[in-house]
């Protein structure tokens, strides 16, 4: 069988960067609700890549930096992949500052931390998504990537299932406050067919 | 439509539908607003004792006193409020509620890890006016990943270290020197280098044989380590080289460290097999100056002054002349 090769229009990307702005900025809305500041919101990057150039697509964190990360899977209607979440690390303590928590910065406090943000944004920017979509997502449990390590670190699995990627990044900014955190959601190539042709609907109209 | 309405089929349907939740390998609970306990499934029964007629209405956190309150409500507050789901995981806390083992004779853990979820009900209306929390058995996961963790660490020890010493092996260390170069740089805080090696050491080994030049290797390396301070850090550069990075110390004080451990190997007699010997070490110094421009060149600068401190007699400390800026 000839592998068929997957692609996006112009079209459909400027749907996705669309679909995505819609969404992140509910997440941001219920960020914002929560830790009482303003979320400075970027405009979403939408790029088809090879899954070893994830690198790329973290253009928000430099690679010299220490990093942390979750991850999550989600999937819904043959629409599967995975919604990553990291954090510079120079951001922690001012996190910590913003939901409240008065304890020293420890290890498991920084995971506290990183859990809080990715329960709220992966769920928000899913559920944006998915109601845009007409899907009802599933969230597998969130996985800790690494923490406390270089970018290379955290994404260095090479055993790849599948070889592209639709990558949405969206990098958060919080008004005020030395916060960078960058969201990237990330389908299966799989997933990018049936996406296609979920925005081709909404492009007819 | 009342309960008098519900046909015998929709029973049945709703009977199954228990029966499963019920059985479900998988705790489920359902709390309402003040956090008072509305559902309780067979898991969580079995594993706590507690059967859903004794905890119905009663306060999760008077029912369960190791919960930490102000944790839980922290995320549990976030799903009422935001009507979100909350995900915590065995990573951040082992459990939320403290259970054994589901295998109490073959498992290695004392209790259950588990992960949480914590998913918003009733929100019909847009409010949220119950939680539920599933809670998953995840202790294999979680043995596994921190028995891999704890072998990992043990190997990175090991690749660091030198064996017959104990010391970091030159490659650790030298990743130690570029680190604490670069912190010296920037804190423009004074940190001193020391190398020195053993006088003659292929005459200990000619002489004594290599055996006892291990023993002279091994009693350098221990005399170095009850010399220095907890936060310098020690390696062994080569055979019968050996390097120490003196952190906040000037080149005087690190030469006075330097004098004492001199004197200590000089004065010092070691025996091997009934055979005593002794030996004694040369040298070098220097401190990183605001020229220095590489930890190489900090490196070179010191093995220079220990050069010197062999060509002009051995068993002396030399301190590297200070750049000039």
């Amino acid at each position: 069988m000839n592998k068929h090769i997957v692609s996006i229009t112009e079209d459909q990307r400027d749907c996705y960067q669309e679909i995505a702005n819609v969404a992140m900025g509910q997440a941001a809305a219920l960020l914002a609700k929560l830790l009482e500041v303003k979320v400075i919101l970027p405009i979403p990057v939408v790029n088809l890549i090879e899954v070893n150039e994830l690198r790329m697509a973290l253009s928000g964190i430099e690679n010299s930096d220490k990093v942390s990360g979750v991850c999550q899977g989600f999937i819904g209607n043959k629409i599967s992949g995975e919604a990553l979440l990291i954090f510079n690390d120079a951001s922690l303590s001012d996190i910590a500052k913003l939901l409240k928590y008065s304890n020293e910065l420890d290890t498991s406090l920084d995971l506290e931390l990183l859990m809080d943000v990715a329960n709220i944004l992966i769920g928000a920017c899913l559920r944006g998504i998915g109601s845009q979509l007409d899907v009802n997502f599933s969230q597998g449990h969130p996985v800790v990537l690494g923490q406390h390590v270089n970018l290379s670190e955290l994404i260095s699995t090479n055993n790849y299932r599948w070889s592209k990627t639709l990558a949405i990044e969206i990098n958060y900014k919080i008004e005020g406050y030395d916060i960078n955190c960058d969201l990237l959601l990330l389908f299966a190539e799989d997933a990018i067919e049936v996406l296609n042709n979920k925005v081709n609907y909404l492009l007819e109209d | 439509m009342t309960n008098q309405n519900i046909s015998n089929d929709e029973f049945k349907e709703i009977h199954s539908l228990m029966g499963m939740l019920q059985n479900l390998d998988v705790g489920l609970v359902v709390l309402d607003r003040e956090y008072n306990i509305q559902l309780w499934n067979n898991f969580m029964e079995s594993h706590s004792g507690m059967n859903p007629y004794e905890v119905r209405n009663q306060n999760l956190f008077s029912v369960f006193p190791e919960i930490n309150q102000v944790w839980f409500t922290h995320k549990a507050e976030c799903v009422f409020q935001l009507n979100t789901r909350a995900f915590t995981t065995w990573e951040q806390r082992p459990y939320l509620f403290k259970f054994k083992n589901y295998r109490p004779i073959t498992g290695s853990a004392e209790f259950m890890y588990q992960n949480t979820t914590i998913i918003p009900l009733d929100s019909a209306t847009g409010q949220v006016e119950r939680i539920g929390i599933i809670v998953y058995d995840v202790t294999d996961v979680a043995v596994n990943k921190l028995e891999l963790k704890a072998i990992n660490s043990k190997f990175k020890q090991l690749s660091r270290v030198d064996k017959l010493t104990g010391l970091y092996n030159r490659g650790y260390w030298e990743e130690c020197l570029i680190s604490e170069f670069k912190r010296a740089k920037r804190t423009e805080q004074p940190c001193s280098l020391v190398m020195f090696d053993i006088d003659h050491f292929k005459t200990v080994n000619d002489k004594y044989g290599h055996p006892a030049g291990d023993v002279a290797i091994k009693f350098v390396s221990d005399a170095l380590v009850n010399t220095i301070r907890e936060t310098d850090i020690a390696g062994r550069y080569g055979g019968e080289e050996f390097a120490a990075i003196l952190i906040n110390s000037t080149a005087e004080q690190a030469a006075v460290f330097a004098e004492r451990l001199r004197e200590y190997v000089e004065q010092s007699i070691l025996e091997y097999q009934g055979i005593k010997f002794n030996f004694t070490i040369s040298l070098g110094v220097a401190e990183v100056a605001s020229g220095t421009q590489s930890h190489n060149e900090w490196l070179d600068t010191t093995d220079h002054a220990l050069y010197y401190a062999k060509e002009h007699g051995r068993n002396q400390v030399h301190i590297a002349t200070k750049q000039k800026n």
